[in-house]
């Protein structure tokens, strides 16, 4: 089938007259099919406030789209004029596949629910094919139909004459690889775009147990930024961010920059390093909550060595005690930076340093004004990493304070944890999460900006 | 060889104190900064080994005078979470079945996502992969509720098999980019050999890549394990008591207000939880490390 | 004379890989050495010690006269110029030209002067405001060379300049290092894997092989008489053609070898007479006479053209004998067809014979 593609005389011939028939028909026939997911998905509560009428135009909404689509059809056979032909069809195979897709969904659609108990012996999962079937089956089995329809219009074409068009590049070429290609396009659209979305829209809701569609508008962000609990976390989510940044980039650096000293065991150093980081937020949580107990852990040894004034108890005192679970997380995270770093060193040419010697230019500079510039990616890529690390963080809250004492340790993820999953208050949980996505756009897209979109004078 | 004279002065290497100062400020740092990273371990080690009475002593550092494994035992099979009194063993044993069929699936479908992105460049795929390295970065507050919805939907909330979908979908960003970077540095001609010599979409997945990327299977597996074992939020949020992973038991044992607090077996139960990524930590060494800079995106 | 370069014995091991084995080399002043060998000879490692970025195992190194074995680079009176140009990325031309002096803590005056003539002799003035990455590979080497300048030293040591560079301007800017040096007579040791940059730059040539300079001469003599076989073979392309046989010293001197028994009258042997011994005739391609030009020759022999390539300005024809491969260059007027005979003749004062067991000549 390919090759075909790839003669001479098939790209000779104009295939713009009927590219716009099949556009459509594949268009629409895609609309359908997104519009489906976000109904599923639950964003037709969006459609609520219009009563019954509302619930009928939603229900027909990807209906509408595969109607246009199967207009487009009929369009397509008038153009490529071979009628429809079943043998000595080019597609004649695809389109049995397609048409088998159909039947079976058609089947269990109309036949599930007598025969239930057959689909019972798949257990669990043969309520839900017949409950989905049931439901849906019908959709997924009319867009089986229209793509074997749309194959068996365009299979007539010859393939010596005719350029392969958008119906045999979507559902023909490659198709082993797009099938494989689905959980992926599942989960990038259904859960990362779709949930996203789903959020973001619900935090516009009054839900409090279940989600609901009884549409606020920004009331929940409005008590949000009224509520001290938030307003405590947002202040030590930025203490501990600005802090962890700056010091996991300088430690992990010096770091680097020490173990980049051609030194002897090297791998010891490093793996001593970067064992902690192999390890879980919710164990470096308890370990640092043992080591700083005040009562068994470094203030009383100090104690007992004499000073026996010595406070140093961060996870009991409201103050400091941001700065406690920082000691843990750059225990945690810095090696991680330090070998970044290293990999950044490591790319760095030989002869800059060799020049450099010669040049007579000192280590210490050689780092700051030479070689620090010229790990400007490394350094972007670190910081976006521990930027959208910092977002996060809540293991390692939960397992050190508990958020503790009172909520002097809160961090924006638990208060949406705690909201969504135990003060039963869904809408506040969406609405604070959605903040958090808002601050990581904010550091994503300056970012992929420089990634992507400025780096054209990069590939020097 | 030669019967050149070296003239006097300086000749062959030159002399390098061992002691020199900058030798003492570079090992001298490395050796304090390590110290401090090797502490909470050692810590850990010589608490879960005391008694709670040399405990209640004071000194954390002190090593144990009397050494007893008690502590450990209670941990693996006695400690109570609320009304539960089998100890980290339900939630080690939790773990690894969650940690199995999870590493498993999340690493076959993102292999084949990986290749079909780097080997059969279709339209649209890289709008998906796209919006999955996004994905990534994405706070996962945002989507933890629409998944608690899809699976209460098709019957899995609670359940381990639902656990290991979330694992799967979001191990998908990470293993998918690390393939797909893997296989795209496969070199092209031996694809197109292939393909000429009449292989299909699968038959050069089995035949000709997957014997080709042993290595970056490993890291996956490293990168995998240790990332799911670590994992609390996703436990936590989709399974019930009975299905906790062992990191969200332990939790619930050490953070628990019952009872008085055993800090012996606190720590003896946490080095257990550890003891898993650690291992896999000093096994796999510099493949761990390319697994990580690999899965830099993930953060 | 004081040597501008001298190097002592010097010894180089990376534990018990020796990569420098007692090494001398004297290099006059506003001499131009290139060291020249197959990666892997040394030869930048030899470079690299005689700019103090390698601390050496044994021996000594002298620049102008002053032991500068335990010497920091900076202080040795060198300058530089690496394969990859090695420039700042981040700073301007004029930045990378003068970091080093602004280091070194020189007035503002100086320094502006020193950057002001590097960049006049090797004509990047209008490039000092852009950065490396805005200029051109050739551009970026200029730059290189022009750190080097600034310097105002006595020694430039080249690694390898121009192997990142295009064919074309390869060509260029081997003419450019070769009017610098004439125009400031400063001692240049120059690194490379090139035989073509090495003839034509050098006052003499270096050619190493295993951390053992093999052969130090003019390119003249190490072309037309090298001193052992990897020399003869190393040089020139296409290379030297070898037969193998016997040489027998009665007389004027005769090769045998299967099938031919060659009088090598005119020959200057450079050993002493002996009895007869395996050993390797060397002939390159361009000295044979072919057909008519082959008549007035003192050896000649016959064959039939076995694969012919044309290479442009000339053509090489193969054909054998005496139970080795021959190949031979002609004019590219000059007809050759496959299946041919051909006369060939040469004169045994222009050939090369090399004891068969040491390889050296004799």
């Amino acid at each position: 089938m390919a090759e075909s593609a790839d003669s001479g005389m098939a790209i000779a011939v104009p295939t713009n007259g009927r590219s716009g028939s099949e556009r459509l028909f594949l268009t629409s026939l895609f609309t359908g099919m997104v519009i489906w997911l976000g109904l599923s998905l639950g964003l037709s509560g969006l459609f609520s406030g219009m009563g019954d009428a509302g619930t009928w135009t939603v229900r027909l909404l990807p209906w509408v789209a595969l109607a246009i689509s199967a207009l487009a059809l009929t369009r397509v056979f008038s153009e490529v004029g071979g009628g429809l032909k079943f043998f000595g069809n080019r597609f004649r195979a695809h389109a049995i596949g397609w048409l088998i897709i159909a039947a079976i969904l058609l089947f269990i659609a109309i036949a599930g629910q007598p025969l239930q108990s057959v689909f019972d012996l798949l257990g669990k999962s043969g309520k839900i094919i017949v409950r989905f079937c049931g439901e849906h089956g019908y959709f997924w089995a009319a867009c089986a139909i229209l793509i074997a329809l749309g194959l068996l219009a365009i299979g007539v074409r010859d393939p010596s004459v005719a350029a392969p068009g958008r119906m045999e590049r979507t559902f023909v070429q490659k198709l082993t690889a797009k099938v494989a290609a689905i959980p992926m396009a599942l989960v990038a659209i259904g859960v990362f775009t779709g949930g996203t979305l789903w959020t973001v829209v619900f935090s516009f809701t009054n839900s409090k147990l279940l989600p609901v569609t009884k549409w606020v508008g920004f009331d929940q962000y409005i008590r949000l930024w009224g509520e001290s609990r938030w307003i405590i976390s947002i202040k030590n989510l930025a203490i501990y961010g600005v802090c962890s940044l700056v010091l996991s980039l300088v430690i992990g650096f010096i770091l680097a920059a020490l173990l980049d000293q051609k030194i002897r065991f090297e791998n010891t150093f490093r793996t001593i390093l970067l064992y902690p980081f192999a390890l879980s937020f919710i164990v470096t949580g308890l370990v640092w909550q043992w080591v700083l107990n005040p009562d068994f852990g470094v203030q009383q040894v100090v104690r007992s060595l004499g000073w026996s004034n010595f406070v140093f108890d961060p996870l009991y005192d409201q103050n400091i005690v941001i700065f406690g679970i920082l000691i843990a997380g750059l225990w945690q995270g810095t090696g991680f930076i330090m070998c970044l770093m290293l990999a950044g060193l490591r790319g760095i040419d030989e002869d800059i340093w060799k020049a450099a010697r010669v040049d007579g230019i000192p280590m210490w500079r050689t780092y700051i004004f030479v070689v620090l510039p010229m790990m400007r990616p490394v350094l972007i890529t670190t910081l976006v990493i521990i930027a959208s690390g910092i977002v996060r963080l809540y293991d390692l809250v939960v397992a050190q304070t508990s958020g503790g004492p009172g909520i002097a340790s809160e961090v924006p993820a638990k208060y949406v944890y705690d909201k969504m999953f135990l003060g039963q208050n869904l809408a506040q949980g969406f609405a604070a999460s959605t903040m958090m996505l808002l601050s990581v756009f904010i550091i994503l897209v300056p970012w992929a900006y420089l990634e992507f979109g400025g780096g054209k004078n990069k590939n020097d | 060889m030669t019967d050149t004279t070296l003239a006097s002065g300086p000749a062959g290497p030159k002399p390098k104190p061992a002691f020199s100062r900058r030798n003492i400020i570079i090992y001298g740092s490395l050796i304090v900064i390590c110290l401090y990273y090797l502490v909470p371990l050692y810590v850990m080690i010589v608490t879960s080994l005391k008694g709670m009475p040399e405990i209640r002593l004071g000194n954390i550092f002190s090593p144990p005078m009397e050494i007893t494994f008690q502590p450990w035992v209670k941990a693996w099979a006695e400690a109570c979470t609320g009304l539960n009194c089998d100890g980290l063993s339900r939630g080690f044993w939790n773990s690894v079945k969650i940690l199995v069929p999870s590493v498993i699936v999340s690493i076959i479908i993102a292999s084949v996502n990986g290749y079909a992105l780097a080997n059969w460049r279709f339209k649209g795929a890289n709008i998906f992969f796209t919006i999955l390295i996004f994905g990534s970065f994405i706070p996962y507050q945002v989507m933890l509720y629409p998944i608690v919805i899809i699976l209460r939907e098709i019957g899995l909330y609670g359940s381990l098999t639902g656990l290991v979908i979330v694992h799967t979908i979001f191990g998908m960003p990470i293993l998918t980019l690390l393939f797909r970077n893997y296989f795209t540095s496969v070199p092209e001609e031996l694809f197109k050999a292939a393909r000429i010599d009449g292989a299909g979409f699968w038959g050069i997945y089995f035949r000709i890549m997957l014997p080709m990327s042993l290595p970056i299977f490993v890291v996956a597996m490293i990168l995998q394990v240790t990332g799911i074992w670590n994992d609390f939020l996703f436990g936590v949020v989709y399974t019930k008591p009975d299905t906790y992973p062992m990191t969200v038991q332990l939790n619930n044992i050490v953070n628990s207000v019952q009872g008085v607090k055993e800090y012996n077996v606190n720590m003896a139960a946490t080095i257990i939880t550890g003891l898993v990524p650690l291992t896999v930590y000093f096994i796999s060494g510099k493949l761990f490390v390319r697994g990580i800079a690999a899965g830099a995106v993930k953060g | 004379m004081q040597h501008s370069v001298s190097i002592k014995d010097l010894t180089l091991a990376f534990g018990n890989l020796t990569v420098l084995d007692s090494l001398n080399l004297d290099v006059d002043q506003g001499e131009f050495i290139v060291l020249l060998g197959p990666s892997g000879c040394g030869k930048s490692t030899l470079l690299n010690c005689i700019a103090g970025l390698l601390d050496v195992t044994g021996g000594q190194i002298f620049i102008e006269g002053k032991n500068v074995t335990w010497t920091e680079p900076k202080d040795r009176g060198i300058g530089m110029v690496f394969q990859s140009y090695a420039l700042y990325p981040q700073m301007t031309v004029e930045r990378n030209l003068s970091f080093g002096l602004r280091v070194a803590g020189l007035p503002k005056h100086d320094i502006e002067q020193r950057v002001k003539r590097a960049a006049e002799v090797l004509q990047i003035e209008p490039l000092l405001d852009r950065k490396p990455a805005a200029l051109s590979g050739g551009q970026r080497q200029r730059v290189a060379i022009g750190r080097a300048l600034v310097r105002d030293v006595d020694v430039f040591l080249f690694d390898e300049p121009l192997s990142n560079l295009d064919a074309k301007l390869r060509s260029e800017l081997r003419v450019e290092i070769k009017r610098l040096h004439q125009r400031l007579k400063n001692t240049m040791i120059y690194v490379t894997h090139d035989q073509i940059e090495a003839l034509t730059l050098a006052d003499r040539v270096a050619i190493m092989k295993g951390g053992i300079i093999q052969q130090l001469d003019t390119p003249h003599t190490i072309y037309h008489k090298p001193v052992n076989l990897f020399v003869a073979g190393f040089m020139g392309s296409p290379s030297m053609n070898f037969i193998s046989g016997k040489v027998a010293r009665d007389g004027d001197g005769r090769f045998t070898a299967d099938g031919v028994d060659w009088n090598l009258k005119g020959y200057e042997f450079s050993t002493e007479k002996g009895g007869e011994a395996g050993a390797v005739l060397g002939i390159r391609p361009e000295h044979f006479g072919v057909n008519g030009a082959a008549d007035g020759m003192p050896i000649t022999f016959e064959g039939e053209i076995e694969v012919v390539e044309p290479m442009g300005s000339d053509t090489v024809g193969w054909t054998s004998v005496a139970g080795s491969q021959i190949k031979f260059r002609v004019d590219s007027e000059f007809e050759l067809n496959v299946g041919d005979k051909v006369k060939l003749g040469f004169d045994p004062q222009r050939s090369s014979v090399f004891d068969e067991q040491s390889g050296d000549r004799i």
